[in-house]
């Protein structure tokens, strides 16, 4: 992922990752258990998903790590770019979320 | 990381193991938090059958999108393109391969396993030289999946005599076998 790629629609695992972030920083587990609650279960990711995910989005400046003192609990937090980038997206799946709704009445 | 500060248990050892089939440089981040991860799930899992489909999933996605990121995947891909471009000449050119089916499979075992073999090799630190040969169970491993497949090939024809199929395609997936029993075993022991 990057720069340039990160204003488009984003995979379920990023967003879900982005969401579990805003507003506060997360270990990896902390991340999972939130992703599944926000998804009322519907997205689980394991292990390899997350910290590929969390590679990729720090790589393209979404996410920052802000605590390493612990190896097995290292800390992620959002970025500027993540938080505009989740603003951006959520936007977005607004629009077509209003949309569809409005094309279902009709029909 | 010392392992002593994990709660150890049957599982996470299994998972510990399957961990070593992502990229060196991955691990080298993430064993860690990957490690408490699992034990997490692990002590929050009310079904170790749910937990491993989990994993399982997680670890057929992971996996592949990672292979593919790495110079060996996309070497692969080369080789995997490149064989099929063969095959499709060769097959334009002079019709179906003659022979015995199991020999074009057999035939298409060994150049994959050999060209994963020399992958591997040019993208880690080797150990030259022929004296390190048969040393390392990565090498152990390789002729013990060599002797394997001889003796399948031998019992299969004796019992079932020949195989259906076009010979192109019998040797491509022989290739294709011979390329992933190489990857898992570079991935399970490593290059050194």
């Amino acid at each position: 992922m990057g720069k340039s790629k990160a204003a488009g629609p984003l995979t379920p695992a990023v967003f879900h990752i982005l969401l579990a972030l805003y507003g506060r920083e997360r270990h990896g587990y902390d991340i999972m258990l939130q992703v599944k609650e926000d998804s009322q279960g519907h997205v689980k990711m394991g292990p390899g998903t997350l910290y590929g995910s969390l590679d990729r989005m720090i790589a393209a400046g979404l996410v920052i790590e802000s605590n390493k003192q612990d190896p097995r609990r290292i800390y992620y937090k959002l970025a500027a770019l993540g938080q505009a980038v989740l603003r951006t997206e959520s936007e977005r799946l607004s629009a077509v979320a209003a949309k569809a709704r409005r094309h279902l009445r009709v029909t | 990381m010392p392992q002593q500060q994990y709660k150890r248990s049957c599982s996470l050892a299994t998972y510990a193991r399957l961990l070593e089939l992502y990229p060196p440089s991955f691990l080298q981040r993430h064993r860690g938090e990957m490690l408490q991860n699992f034990a997490d799930l692990e002590d929050a899992t009310e079904s170790k059958v749910r937990l491993w489909l989990l994993i399982g999933r997680d670890l057929t996605n992971s996996l592949s999108s990672q292979f593919f990121r790495l110079r060996l995947g996309r070497y692969v891909i080369a080789v995997f393109v490149t064989w099929m471009l063969l095959f499709a000449v060769g097959a334009f050119f002079h019709g179906a391969t003659p022979g015995h089916p199991a020999l074009h499979v057999f035939g298409g075992v060994l150049p994959g396993m050999l060209a994963m073999y020399i992958a591997t090799r040019l993208n880690r630190a080797p150990q030259n030289g022929i004296s390190h040969f048969f040393r390392s169970p990565f090498d152990i491993y390789v002729t013990g999946v060599f002797v394997a497949w001889v003796l399948l090939f031998v019992i299969g024809s004796f019992f079932y005599g020949p195989m259906r199929g076009h010979p192109a395609m019998q040797v491509f997936g022989g290739c294709l076998i011979g390329m992933v029993a190489m990857y898992i075993a570079t991935r399970v022991y490593g290059m050194q």
